[in-house]
């Protein structure tokens, strides 16, 4: 996740705006260390005078043009600024997907919206968007301060409770783009991290559909017994499975879990055994999180993780 | 003024005739009671240097568990609840209980000083204000030593701040403290401003003012600017916490970018309330060691006024990931762009005076110098995140991170360490040793860079500010660990400055009063100077009047020396006007401190605080300003002047 | 210690001195920008949160009453009066004029806390109901405090003028107190300008 390597807007910021500015910088600490270095070494004539008023005033014309030199670059600088953020926040066209992300004590709600609200798609922390199109994010938050920031694909935008901000970003290139949290958001902060997963339009298109989909219903006896573990414990009282008795929007819709690359906001991957030792006891990766631990038997725990993973 | 329209009237022949008098007048009792009932600019300026120093070195600490901490990824040396505490504290010791006090300290010891006074215009307040400054930071040590410590950063967002997510007392007590340490600022700066207008010896001109003074008074009015708006958001928060108001609560029509707002108008211009001062303490080691004053007084002089006015037009460069109309941001980018003008105009007028004087390579100058290369890095980083869009990549990062600490310690501590070394023999009449502070010196300048260079790159690499801990594959641990690495060799500079300023306590070469050769007034005085200054008040006749006058100073006499008689003089051209009492030594400030002290800390508490606090400061006060002690002459010039009303039918 | 010599004499300056020849009005100065800056934020954040609101005030809240606030700016508005008769008597040393004003003050200041507990309940909101009704207790209560603290010091002041302890430079804080009169009375003016008629404006 290196700015320095970002496409997008976030590249045309680095283009046209860090490269010139560090050309500027360095060029200007090279003349101003090499003049203090000088005033401060350079050979002085025996009777030359501290403060003769001559010199005094060249050296005065001297700062003169120093001075002009500064504002020249500063205004340069002030119009490379205005033109690069209108090039930036330019609204994109109509064809843009449309996101609403809603940030959370620590994790990332995540909407696809639609004209036809049967068509929303909710996830977490997990962001597909496909290539060569812009998308535009939505962001609110139903708690405290939040900031959203890919590094490698655009700036950043708050979260903010009682606003509604927006950013657009387009990825030019497939990959995935790791982002984190960008505002003090309390003692998870540090590990309230999120994927974009930029796809060729076929295989976004294709994504879509599947995460509008209900979960499928548990098909052998193992599972079967998963969904029941699900449902008696206290997961339902955060976690929504569509097809289920679960709707709680407390915490991350876990309708297609198994189809994330990451758990518990990036935290960890989403591995059978990243998962089991999650639910068994998320306070130890994620001290202070919202989820308490769950003792499940051996048993319970084997069936449960089996049903997660047929949720696609 | 010219001095020979004075006639001498009943004067003694010589100044050595006063100093028996004046020394049994300004006698400071040598007893720790004493020291506690000091009214002495000096005494109380010394202790607040120290006391910042102290919090210095505590926020240091912080700073290393941080550093340690973060030199490996999944570290488990400190979880996020305290690691939350340890940053909360590291910014706000450092900012206002090292930062700002120790600047407006070392202004109360060397203004009065610098202009001929014979003590700051207010001496009981300034006991009051130190004593206020001192209680608060104790109080929010104890506090964080029993884990109540704040955890919302030093800027205290909200709704995180509020009384939602952050129950108990912890952000109460980062409110409080700010009530307290404000308190503090401003009374250190209405004391600098009134002795500044009020106090200078007979004419000194504004223009003859050194330009230390300058400084400090620059900052004193954006302090007086500044203060109330972070002391009235900390009280909308602590009301929102305490009785239930709506200031930051979006629910009921509050609003979380107020805070914001409210914050940063005080946030921008209180990093500039640090700078400027630092900006006078180079003004002044760079005339001493050029051997000329600094070319281009009025510019100087204007630049200062100009970054002090312009720091009030900032504030939103803070806020532009916020989503504020892109219109009002341009704005900002603008005026942060232009406040770069006065501080390039400062720099290149010193370079010009190095380059046309005889530079001395003494350890205050080798901290200017560094002073030069490092504030420019972080004024150039400044100049690059006054770019929204640029902004928007880097904020809230490590960039930001490496950004302030460079125009913090570059651009205030290392004038401050200037300063140190300049200053200390007429402060303490020893002088530190040289060599000592080269290595001091470079150090802290090579452990300054190893620590914070990096983070630039950490920024741009997606490493978000105020994180506890970072996953392996980010690939952040290898500039961590340097940076932690840099942090270890600021330690032991640190260190060797503290085994430097013992060994020379000890057993230093003693310090004549002017060791450097300077030209302001401070170098006058005895090192340490004597409680009333001088014998006799200055007169100056130009800029530097130790250089116009090296053999022996002119002087006017006058003022009783039975009792502490200060001289008063008119504000633009430092006619003497007026002789004004001062009071002796005294406890009521302190105990003035202890009632507000009681009345803030209950307040935590419960709103019944008032009750509790009001009537003990109501008695403080009373104490305080009660007369005490007639004298005999006033009372007569009452009784002949004033009285002969009642006669009258 | 650089030697020093006399060149001149200031036996002859005064030792009571009044207005701005004092630092102690200087002083006053820097605690009235303090005092009006603190006023001046809570009446921005009242301003501020009228964005956040469908009507002003916000709905089911009753517009203030205005008597109490009115009958106050009068009286302070007045009040100014007998303040600057107090400063010119100070100013002439004529003591027993100064007692008699200053008494005067007392009592006005009393009455002005009086009216303050009426102008409280006038505002027809609780601080906690909604920020609306938080900033314009802020506004209030932060002038309140100043009310009160002026209040306490002319009380100290009067008893002082009254006292044997009086000493001549005792009555340049008459001048002082002045000045931070005409600070509290003209803030009000703009203050319940802001609080108590802009419901009835916008």
């Amino acid at each position: 996740m290196n700015a320095l390597d970002a496409q997008g807007q976030a590249g045309l910021v680095m283009g046209a705006l860090w490269d010139p500015m560090l050309l500027m910088a360095t060029v200007t600490f090279v003349v101003v260390v090499g003049v203090l270095l000088w005033a401060i070494f350079r050979r002085r004539g025996g009777n030359e005078a501290p403060d003769d008023p001559t010199r005094d005033r060249s050296l005065g014309r001297v700062v003169g043009v120093g001075v002009l030199l500064t504002t020249l670059v500063l205004l340069v600088c002030l119009g490379l600024d205005i033109s690069v953020g209108r090039a930036i926040t330019a609204t994109p066209g109509k064809d843009a997907v449309q996101i609403r992300v809603t940030g959370h004590q620590w994790w990332w709600e995540v909407h696809y919206r639609d004209l036809v609200p049967q068509r929303w798609v909710t996830t977490a922390n997990e962001i597909h968007v496909p290539v060569g199109r812009p998308v535009v994010i939505e962001l609110r938050s139903t708690d405290v301060i939040h900031s959203f920031w890919p590094p490698e694909l655009t700036g950043k935008r708050d979260l903010i409770p009682g606003k509604t901000n927006s950013l657009w970003l387009q990825a030019d290139r497939p990959g995935e783009y790791r982002g984190q949290c960008a505002e003090f958001c309390g003692h998870q902060h540090a590990k309230m991290a999120f994927l974009v997963v930029a796809e060729p339009a076929d295989s976004f298109a294709h994504w879509l559909e599947t995460q509008r989909d209900t979960a499928l219903t548990p098909s052998d006896s193992l599972t079967r017994r998963g969904q029941e573990v699900f449902l008696a414990s206290s997961c339902p009282m955060c976690h929504a499975i569509s097809g289920t008795p679960a709707g709680s929007r407390v915490g991350p819709d876990l309708t297609h879990l198994a189809s994330r690359r990451t758990i518990a906001a990036g935290t960890l991957r989403n591995t059978r055994g990243n998962l089991a030792g999650w639910i068994i006891d998320p306070q130890s990766i994620k001290p202070g999180a919202k989820m308490p631990p769950n003792e499940l038997s051996p048993a319970d725990l084997e069936a449960l993780l089996a049903y997660l993973e047929t949720l696609r | 003024m010219k001095t020979d329209e004075l006639e001498p009237g009943r004067l003694p022949a010589t100044v050595d005739e006063l100093v028996p008098q004046l020394e049994a007048t300004w006698h400071q009792e040598p007893t720790f009671l004493g020291w506690l009932r000091s009214v002495d600019h000096k005494s109380i300026a010394t202790r607040y240097i120290a006391t910042a120093f102290v919090f210095f070195l505590l926020a240091g600490l912080e700073a290393a568990a941080m550093r340690a901490q973060l030199s490996r990824p999944e570290n488990r040396i400190l979880g996020p609840d305290a690691y939350n505490q340890f940053f909360t504290m590291h910014g706000t010791t450092m900012m206002f209980l090292f930062a700002v006090p120790i600047m407006q300290a070392v202004g109360l010891y060397l203004v009065p000083l610098m202009i001929g006074a014979r003590n700051v215009a207010f001496p009981k307040l300034n006991a009051y204000g130190y004593w206020v400054y001192l209680f608060g930071g104790v109080f929010l040590y104890v506090m964080f030593f029993l884990n109540t410590g704040p955890d919302a950063g030093w800027f205290a967002y909200v709704p995180l701040s509020g009384p939602a997510f952050s129950p108990g007392k912890r952000v109460d007590v980062w409110a409080q403290a700010i009530t307290f340490t404000e308190i503090a600022a401003l009374v250190a700066s209405v004391e600098l401003i009134v002795t500044t207008f009020k106090n200078r010896a007979p004419g000194m001109t504004l223009n003859r003012m050194p330009l230390f003074v300058w400084a400090m008074l620059v900052q004193s009015f954006m302090v007086l600017f500044a203060m109330p708006w972070v002391a009235t958001a900390s009280q909308f928060l602590a009301m929102d916490r305490l009785v239930g108001t709506h200031f930051f609560n979006p629910v009921e029509g509050g609003d979380a970018l107020l805070w914001q707002h409210l914050f940063w108008f005080f946030g921008h211009p209180e990093v500039y309330i640090i700078f400027i001062p630092a900006l006078g303490m180079v003004s002044a080691i760079v005339t001493t060691f050029t051997g000329r004053q600094v070319l281009g007084y009025s510019a100087m002089v204007l630049s200062m006024i100009a970054t002090g006015v312009l720091g009030f037009g900032l504030w939103v460069h803070h806020m532009f990931a916020t989503g504020l109309p892109q219109m009002g941001e341009s704005f900002f980018t603008a005026s942060s762009l232009m406040i770069a003008i006065p501080s390039g105009i400062q720099i290149f007028c010193w370079l010009a005076t190095i380059w046309a004087g005889r530079p001395r390579l003494t350890v205050p100058f080798l901290f200017v110098a560094g002073f030069v290369v490092l504030f420019i890095i972080g004024g150039f980083t400044g100049v690059m995140i006054a770019s929204v869009p640029f902004d928007q990549v880097v904020h809230d990062t490590y960039f930001i991170v490496a950004h302030f600490h460079y125009v913090l310690i570059g651009g205030a501590v290392f004038p401050l360490f200037g300063a140190f070394y300049y200053w200390f023999p007429k402060i303490t009449g020893r002088q530190l040793s040289e060599r000592l502070g080269r290595w001091n010196f470079w150090l802290f300048f090579l452990g300054m860079n190893v620590t914070f260079f990096p983070m630039h790159l950490l920024g741009f690499e997606g490493m978000p500010r105020r994180v506890y801990t970072y996953l392996p594959e980010t690939g952040w641990g290898d500039l961590n660990l340097l940076a932690s690495a840099g942090a270890t060799m600021i330690a032991f500079s640190v260190l060797l400055f503290l085994v430097n300023v013992v060994r020379a306590l000890r057993s230093g070469i003693p310090a004549g009063n002017d060791p450097w050769g300077g030209d302001t007034l401070e170098w006058a005085a005895s090192s340490p100077p004597r409680p009333y200054n001088f014998p006799i008040i200055p007169v100056v006749d130009g800029q530097g009047p130790l250089w116009r006058h090296p053999v022996e100073l002119p002087g006017v006499a006058g003022l009783r020396t039975d009792v502490r008689e200060v001289l008063v003089t008119t504000l633009l051209d430092a006619e003497p006007d007026s002789r004004h009492r001062h009071p002796p030594p005294t406890i009521w400030p302190l105990l003035a401190a202890i009632g507000t002290t009681i009345l803030f800390v209950t307040l935590i508490f419960t709103p019944w605080g008032v009750v509790i606090g009001m009537p003990l400061l109501f008695l403080a006060f009373l104490g305080w300003a009660w007369p005490r002690g007639r004298d005999h002459r006033e009372q007569v010039a009452i009784e002949q002047e004033v009285r002969p009303a009642e006669a009258r039918p | 210690m650089t030697g020093m010599r006399i060149v001149g004499n200031v036996t002859h300056l005064p030792t009571t001195t009044f207005g701005h020849r004092t630092s102690m009005w200087w002083g006053t100065l820097g605690y009235v920008v303090i005092e009006g800056s603190t006023l001046l934020i809570c009446a921005v954040a009242y301003v501020y949160f009228r964005k956040n609101f469908q009507t002003w005030p916000p709905e089911r809240v009753f517009r203030p009453g205005l008597t109490a606030a009115a009958v106050q700016a009068a009286i302070m508005l007045l009040s100014n009066w007998p303040m600057v008769l107090v400063d010119r008597a100070a100013r002439r040393l004529d003591l027993r004029a100064v007692q008699r004003g200053m008494v005067l003050i007392t009592v006005l200041s009393i009455a002005m806390c009086v009216l303050r507990g009426f102008e409280f309940q006038a505002l027809n909101v609780r601080w906690d109901s909604n920020a609306y009704g938080s900033a314009a207790w802020a506004v209030l209560t932060t002038h309140a405090i100043l009310l009160l603290l002026q209040t306490v010091e002319t009380i100290v002041f009067t008893l002082l003028l009254f006292s044997p302890n009086l000493e001549q430079r005792d009555l340049s804080a008459a001048s002082d107190n002045a000045l931070y009169w005409y600070f509290m009375t003209g803030s009000w003016i703009p203050l319940a300008a802001v609080v108590f008629l802009m419901p009835y404006l916008v």
